[in-house]
């Protein structure tokens, strides 16, 4: 028990220290978002108005009046209003919120899905011929550019054969490519790491002695090695949730789905500090709670750490 | 910046060896032959970026005003084609001699999509509003509208405008979107209200309605079917013959073009130059209506040390081949420019000679104002390069390629110009100081002659950083004088004597190279009948109907 609430005001101080970095940092910036909405010539305001709309927006006031307000706003869960469109953020992000969280849910599956594909069938006998072409499938997959993937995506499958629209399609239809697009990147690392930790396994000792019993090579691969190579591939599944972010952003740019990818690159864009604060809280939060997860469910799948940390507590 | 750039050249590679397939594909959407405009059906139009706000002053911004031009009715409607002023709400108009006093009389038949009547006191509260903007609900001010003072409601149909100075260009700025009429309720939003998110709450007389919003992604706009005062001149004076209207944000420009060509849009918005040909195949067409008023072009900020000689200023004109620039870069929609102004502006006075490429009178004209080459080609004088940054305008089509060719031909006279490329805060700070960006790319669209006032004015646009934002101080006084003139002379007359004065004085002196006449390029299924733009190219959609 101490050692799970110890975890969770880690987590919390992690959310601080992030919430406060990007904090200094988003002020650090040249301009602010007032500033590169307001400025802009096409607007035709002078000087005198800007300095009114300033004002009226509390622009000018103290850095540490403005960090304490902005902290107990998002403590007492009011993330404020972006500049550059006038809608709350809260609002904002709650219509993108679950669309986001939806692809990236599936695209993670999916991901998870290709990679244990392409990792037994890198590992399996009766494969051996091309086992070193799929091997090489991985490294395919991380170089190839998500944009990239994307258009030939929508150019092949939804231009051309018709099998799918991309302008408003069904809520599955909608999902289909988009989904396969973000799991392809995905997919590599983890199919990396599931290979090599198979290789680690079956080179250990007990995997001769199991085979000395008469197992055959897929009772092997799916009893005893896949369920140990499953823990350094769950870690890697917890880092990879910045990757699924970074993923989304150009994904739904190029679906043109609704997502905090999306707004996260009009708000850069804009500089729109308010928007990007919340973004970063977010999937600090999400990155944090994804973590915790993981380690909360190391013990479950390794009995000898749960013996040590029974010892700690 | 850079991920779009070259991942550009990755998606032409997936585009075009998709393209070959397209090609057989096309063909078989057509319409269906009818000639009677059907009633009916949505239409599928794709936006490349999504709508900011919906408060009619900020409807300079394409998405933005390609919405509230549809929902809202404007007092005067400005006839596309002859840029003549016919009765819409309201039903005749006068103003005094020194057009400082306007009164419009208005319809009485008309109401707001809430049920409520659209009267004089909430054309008052419109123009109030616009004319004088809201710091407070951080409302700004309406560009288009000069010297507002107050409003008077005569009676329940006739309204009254006082402005401190003459506003000729008044008139004209009722017909704008930035001047998009809204209900009572509509008009007490902040600017948090007129946000994405809330956009079922904006209110107009307009033929169409929004009737549904998914933020930054989807609007969805449905037909009022009690509409029944359109302008005198549109062919369709009843509700729209469109049902309903689904306006998608589709980023990406070669799936908005994709998506028209396999029959998934009906007219797409933004189709970049290099992509026309994708269009231009059996069942569908290019549109591309002209933006009529200043050009495309480079300000040369005269504030800064090395562009205060004139011969520097001479030079750097001769030395751009414009005619290579439209043709490298952009296609037969983009026609040269002869003057600041589009061709088809009103008050537009050809000055092309002043622009006329000249690579050796470039050259000399530098020898003569002490500007030598140095060992790589650039420029010297007194130890100073001759180095220019030029801003990359992003609203502008495929501006940083057409920086870089002209770049590229400057190079030539020894002229070192320099691209920036920045983040927005940096962007925004540096496009303001003539010593950071020397040359501003930019251009603006209103069909009056204020627009010339509008783009070099020193507190309007002041592309040309005639006053300097630091010290306040203005470097050409005779350019302020002139353009004052232009917004404030009453007779129609010597206004456009005015405008044409700005136009020579600016070629003139070589503070203004016009590049093209920017139009906005929509992409249209044969199926599509009707689609027409307002005046700087706005979509209309209540002419529309669909043939499929």
């Amino acid at each position: 028990m101490r050692y799970v609430l110890g975890r969770i005001g880690q987590a919390l101080i992690v959310l601080l220290v992030a919430f406060t970095a990007a904090f200094v940092l988003l002020q650090a910036m040249p301009g602010d978002a007032i500033m590169i909405k307001f400025e802009n010539p096409e607007l035709g305001l002078s000087q005198e108005q800007i300095a009114a709309l300033r004002e009226s927006y509390g622009a000018d006031t103290p850095l540490l009046t403005q960090y304490v307000h902005t902290l107990f706003g998002f403590l007492g869960g009011d993330f404020g209003y972006s500049i550059q469109n006038g809608t709350p953020v809260k609002q904002l992000l709650g219509a993108v919120l679950p669309n986001t969280l939806l692809l990236a849910v599936l695209g993670f599956i999916a991901a998870v899905v290709l990679a244990v594909l392409v990792a037994l069938l890198a590992s399996l006998p009766a494969f051996a011929k091309v086992a070193e072409f799929i091997r090489a499938l991985p490294s395919l997959f991380i170089a190839v550019p998500v944009f990239w993937l994307a258009i030939v995506l929508i150019q092949v499958f939804s231009f051309q054969l018709r099998l799918v629209p991309v302008i408003n399609p069904g809520p599955i239809e909608g999902l289909i490519l988009p989904v396969l697009t973000l799991a392809v990147p995905i997919s590599a690392p983890l199919a990396q790491i599931l290979i090599r930790s198979i290789d680690e396994v079956r080179a250990q000792p007990f995997i001769a002695v199991v085979r000395a019993k008469g197992a055959s090579p897929w009772w092997i691969l799916s009893r005893n090695v896949a369920k140990n190579a499953m823990l350094p591939t769950l870690t890697m599944a917890g880092v990879l949730f910045g990757e699924l972010i970074a993923g989304a952003v150009v994904t739904e740019t190029v679906f043109g789905r609704s997502g905090i990818g999306r707004i996260t690159e009009q708000a850069v864009t804009n500089q729109d500090t308010p928007v990007l604060q919340a973004v970063v809280i977010v999937s600090a939060f999400a990155f944090v709670a994804i973590n915790l997860v993981v380690d909360l469910l190391y013990p479950v799948l390794d009995p000898r750490l749960a013996r040590t940390q029974g010892r700690r507590a | 910046m850079s991920r779009s750039r070259s991942t550009r050249a990755l998606i032409a590679v997936a585009v075009s060896s998709a393209l070959l397939l397209a090609g057989c594909s096309a063909g078989q959407t057509g319409g269906g032959g009818a000639t009677e405009p059907q009633t009916g059906g949505t239409l599928n139009y794709l936006e490349h970026q999504p709508h900011t706000s919906l408060y009619p002053p900020s409807g300079g911004f394409y998405p933005n005003g390609g919405i509230v031009n549809n929902i809202t009715d404007r007092l005067v409607y400005q006839n596309p084609e002859t840029l003549e002023f016919e009765p819409w709400i309201a039903t005749d108009w006068e103003s005094n001699d020194d057009a400082t006093e306007y009164t419009f009389n208005l319809r009485s038949d008309v109401t707001f999509s809430d049920g409520t009547p659209l009267d004089a006191d909430v054309v008052a509260k419109n123009f109030d509003l616009y004319g004088l903007g809201d710091p407070d609900r951080a409302l700004p001010v309406s560009e288009a509208i000069n010297n507002y003072e107050r409003s008077e409601v005569v009676d329940a149909d006739t309204v009254k405008f006082f402005f401190t100075a003459p506003a000729p260009g008044f008139l004209q700025a009722t017909s704008t979107i930035n001047s998009g009429l809204v209900s009572d309720a509509t008009l007490d939003l902040s600017f948090e209200g007129f946000g994405p998110g809330n956009s079922q709450n904006i209110i107009g007389s307009g033929p169409f309605t929004i009737s549904g919003e998914e933020i930054g992604t989807r609007v969805d706009l449905a037909a009022r079917e009690d509409y029944a005062w359109a302008p005198p001149s549109w062919e369709n004076q009843g509700r729209p013959y469109l049902d309903g209207i689904t306006i998608t944000v589709t980023p990406e420009d070669s799936v908005r073009v994709g998506a028209l060509v396999s029959g998934q849009a009906d007219i797409v918005r933004n189709v970049e130059a290099q992509d026309e040909a994708q269009v231009e195949v059996p069942g569908y067409s290019i549109l591309a209506a002209q933006t009529k008023g200043v050009n495309n072009g480079l300000s040369l900020r005269i504030g800064n040390e090395k562009l205060s000689d004139i011969r520097v200023r001479q030079a750097i004109t001769a030395g751009i081949d414009r005619q290579a620039v439209i043709d490298t870069i952009y296609s037969a929609n983009y026609p040269l420019a002869t003057s600041v102004l589009s061709s088809s502006a009103p008050g537009y006075v050809n000055t092309e000679e002043y622009f006329a490429y000249d690579q050796a009178k470039a050259k000399s004209l530098l020898d003569e104002a002490g500007w030598v080459p140095g060992a790589d080609g650039i420029r010297a004088k007194d130890g100073q390069k001759l180095t220019l940054v030029v801003n990359e305008a992003a609203p502008q089509p495929r501006s940083f390629e057409a920086l870089t060719l002209i770049s590229q031909q400057l190079a030539e006279i020894g002229v070192d110009l320099q691209i920036l490329k920045a983040d927005a805060g940096t962007y925004a700070e540096a496009i303001l100081d003539a010593d950071q960006v020397q040359i501003y790319h930019s251009m603006v669209g209103r069909t009056d002659l204020d627009v010339i006032k509008s783009q070099f004015y020193s507190s309007n646009r002041n592309v040309l950083l005639n006053k300097n934002n630091k010290t306040g101080e203005i470097v050409d006084p005779k350019l302020e004088e002139l353009l004052l003139a232009v917004a404030s002379t009453p007779a129609p007359d010597a206004r456009i004597a005015a405008s044409q004065a700005v136009q020579t004085y600016l070629a003139e002196q070589a503070y203004q190279i016009p590049l093209f006449e920017e139009p906005q390029v929509y992409g249209q299924a044969d199926y599509v009948h009707g689609f027409q733009t307002e005046s700087i190219a706005r979509p209309i959609f209540s002419q529309v109907w669909l043939d499929r």
